[in-house]
């Protein structure tokens, strides 16, 4: 198939692994983090790491939309949907984020009306087949999935759609790389930018990167060939002494991002002063809300909302896990109390969790490597 | 996904997925899309085109 095959092409991957090889000092420990839970997902599924050399290690970063959503979110949005009247939508791997009573699962099992869509526009096509209800989205995700939120929002207002209102929990990703950078914790000599937020925002906003901080950024996409390409820019940018942002994902990422998805952007949201990250705690501007001229559409202004932060269960390490400071199986409940079918923590509940990724595919390449 | 019809007054495409199954998608965010063209859809919504060099 055009665009996969050919970015899946063993031979080339080996050619690309030998590259790497060549490009690595002996006796160096390289850290490279993998900002999107997109890529942890491709490394893991096409073990991708174990074609590096011992010395350059991946670090997951916080870039899996679901992970993030601390369980005070999720108690909101479970308020909302046990509400009379109520028709409460989500993406399906957030029905089975744990608050910290239940998931929005639970509620629905507990006679609650949650209903599962594959877009926001969905959202409001169920708005406008049930008049007499109210409808709320549960909007979550970085920058790749905002513009969605916006422009059905605008199509909401357009065709007069009252009933409908969003509950706002989309992120940005520049500030946790920032928070991440200046932690002490994380010693990292490169990021794979992600992909699909490049889409929207271009390779611009990573520029801060190599010019406060010193180290590469190389913007990649989701196939094999894609991330060991990347891999190879990065230390090779490391081996020639240079530090910039490349884009390797060119063929989908204009340096300058998606101009129009940006005006909607910044005309249906505005940065919160403050939003709870899971396991990186309150991060500044990080966090969008609706703009004033979407007010109106505000779950969280419409409806009466506990809005209490939750502390994260004492035996998860998703924290540890999202900071890249511990490795999925490092967690003391790791496959045993948290699995994909019975999760503690949100790393395990997304495909693209550093937990489930590794769980589903990694754990057999590990347990061939202990044995 | 590929573009197989496009409703240019409402700014929607019919779009097919690999395995041939037809969706509907937002195109507002594109600046043109055309029958037969490659896009990346995320959350309903087109959010890039393949860059005609590559998709040639």
């Amino acid at each position: 198939m055009k665009f996969v095959d050919e970015f899946r092409d063993a031979a080339l991957g080996r050619a690309v692994a030998g590259e790497i090889l060549s490009l690595v000092e002996p006796g160096r420990h390289y850290k490279v983090m993998e900002v999107c839970g997109g890529h942890t997902h491709s490394i893991y599924k096409y073990g991708v790491d174990d074609l590096l050399p011992a010395n350059v290690e991946l670090v997951h970063g916080p870039g899996c939309p679901v992970c993030v959503i601390p369980m005070g979110r999720v108690d909101d949005g479970i308020a909302i949907a046990e509400m009379p009247g109520v028709i409460f939508t989500c993406f399906g791997d957030m029905m089975r984020v744990p608050g910290s009573n239940g998931s929005l699962l639970d509620a629905k099992a507990a006679g609650a009306d949650v209903r599962m869509v594959y877009s926001p526009l969905d959202a409001l096509r169920i708005a406008k087949q049930n008049p007499a209800q109210e409808v709320v989205f549960f909007a979550i995700g970085f920058e790749t999935t905002a513009p969605s939120t916006a422009l059905t929002l605008k199509r909401a207002r357009a065709e007069g759609v009252e009933i409908f209102s969003c509950i706002c929990s989309h992120v940005t990703i520049v500030p946790p790389l920032r928070a991440l950078l200046e932690s002490p914790d994380l010693r990292l000599d490169g990021f794979i930018g992600p992909g699909h937020v490049a889409t929207v925002v271009g390779a611009r906003p990573f520029e801060f990167i190599p010019a406060d901080y010193g180290k590469p950024v190389v913007v990649a996409g989701f196939e094999p060939l894609d991330i060991l390409q990347s891999i190879a820019m990065i230390l090779r940018q490391l081996a020639e002494g240079r530090c910039e942002v490349e884009n390797q994902y060119r063929r989908v990422v204009p340096y300058e991002g998606n101009l129009r998805a940006l005006e909607v952007l910044a005309e249906v949201f505005e940065l919160r002063p403050h939003f709870e990250w899971r396991g990186l705690g309150f991060i500044s501007d990080s966090g969008l809300k609706l703009s004033p001229a979407y007010a109106d559409l505000d779950a969280e202004l419409r409806f009466s909302v506990p809005g209490v932060r939750v502390a994260d269960p004492k035996a998860c390490q998703c924290g540890e896990v999202l900071k890249g400071v511990i490795k999925p199986w490092e967690c003391k409940v790791f496959g045993t109390a948290c699995t994909p079918e019975r999760p503690i923590g949100t790393c395990m509940v997304s495909s693209e969790g550093a937990c489930a990724a590794y769980y589903n595919f990694g754990r057999f390449a590990r347990e061939r490597e202990v044995v | 996904m590929t573009v197989v019809l496009l409703d240019e007054h409402r700014a929607l495409a019919l779009c097919a997925d690999a395995d041939g199954e037809r969706h509907t998608v937002e195109t507002a965010l594109l600046e043109q899309a055309a029958v037969g063209e490659q896009l990346l859809v995320h959350a309903g919504v087109a959010i890039a085109s393949l860059a005609p060099e590559v998709a040639a």
